[in-house]
């Protein structure tokens, strides 16, 4: 990747990366509230409600295979500038003692990190929708990654704020 | 054609299980690496160097990583126990509890939580 930065500056290289992996958790976030919702709390059959009940209507289903690809790829953004993370701004954070700030971060890598090995269990529950014995894992294990998704954004999102792009 | 659709429910079901399997042995396989540090190698970004197993960071060369290193330790465990459940007669496989699925991140959330303490205690 080096000849990138025969045109852009380094900063600029990951800043770039910085905010692709925020778009992309920003899709992957969608996607799992939608569907978080849609279990937790279906439509009635025949329901012409406004934007709650529309909010809640997604077809789980056509969300599963999106959810793995996005997760996927959030998660080698997030390896590939944990590096710089954790060369140039971890360092500056213990500096300034922020330790719950930092102890926020560790909770969502490894939380991030367990939901990825759950992706092919969730995969396999969703292809298989209409078999009623995967209902509720198939459930509970939606709502536990988009709780995870929540959380990751969140930690992410306060990292970001104290150290902010231009990494 | 009943042939073919017994072979691919059995193939879904051997899946199934292995996926299962996988998932739960892959939280809990993660913990113990990073709690018992036994990430299966270490990362120095500084050098761009990797060692196996653990290693401390040297002197001068910036920090060590080990998330890598647990990730690979607990993917390569949890393979082989998705492996060997997904080899199990039928009547074994099926009494795997669905519910452990989710049931194992929401109990291993604290277990990382006070593996971490040492970030709650200072400030």
């Amino acid at each position: 990747m080096d000849f990138v930065l025969d045109y852009i500056s380094v900063n600029t290289f990951w800043t770039i990366l910085s905010t692709t992996h925020a778009l992309l958790a920003v899709a992957l976030l969608g996607a799992l509230t939608h569907q978080a919702a849609a279990v937790l709390a279906p439509p009635r059959a025949g329901a012409t409600g406004g934007f709650v009940t529309h909010f809640r209507s997604v077809s789980g289903p056509r969300y599963a295979a999106a959810v793995c690809v996005l997760w996927v790829l959030v998660f080698i953004f997030g390896a590939w500038i944990y590096t710089r993370y954790r060369f140039h701004v971890r360092v500056l954070i213990e500096q300034e003692a922020l330790f719950k700030t930092l102890g926020a971060f560790e909770v969502k890598e490894h939380i991030a990190t367990i939901g990825l090995g759950l992706l092919p269990v969730y995969w396999h529950f969703w292809k298989n929708a209409r078999n009623a014995a995967y209902d509720s894992a198939r459930k509970w294990l939606t709502v536990v990654l988009a709780a995870i998704c929540w959380y990751a954004f969140l930690a992410g999102h306060i990292v970001n704020n104290v150290r902010g792009f231009g990494l | 054609m009943s042939a073919d659709t017994g072979t691919a429910k059995a193939t879904s079901s051997r899946f199934g299980t292995f996926a299962l399997v996988f998932g739960i042995c892959f939280g809990i396989l993660y913990v113990i690496s990073d709690m018992a540090s036994l990430p299966m190698f270490t990362y120095h970004p500084g050098p761009d160097r990797i060692d196996p197993g653990f290693a401390p960071p040297r002197r001068d060369e910036g920090p060590a990583m080990y998330w890598y290193g647990w990730i690979a330790t607990s993917a390569l465990g949890a393979s082989m126990l998705g492996l060997l459940a997904a080899a199990l007669p039928e009547k074994i496989r099926g009494k795997i509890p669905l519910a452990l699925a989710w049931i194992t991140p929401v109990a291993l959330l604290p277990v990382l939580i006070y593996s971490l303490k040492f970030y709650w205690r200072w400030e």
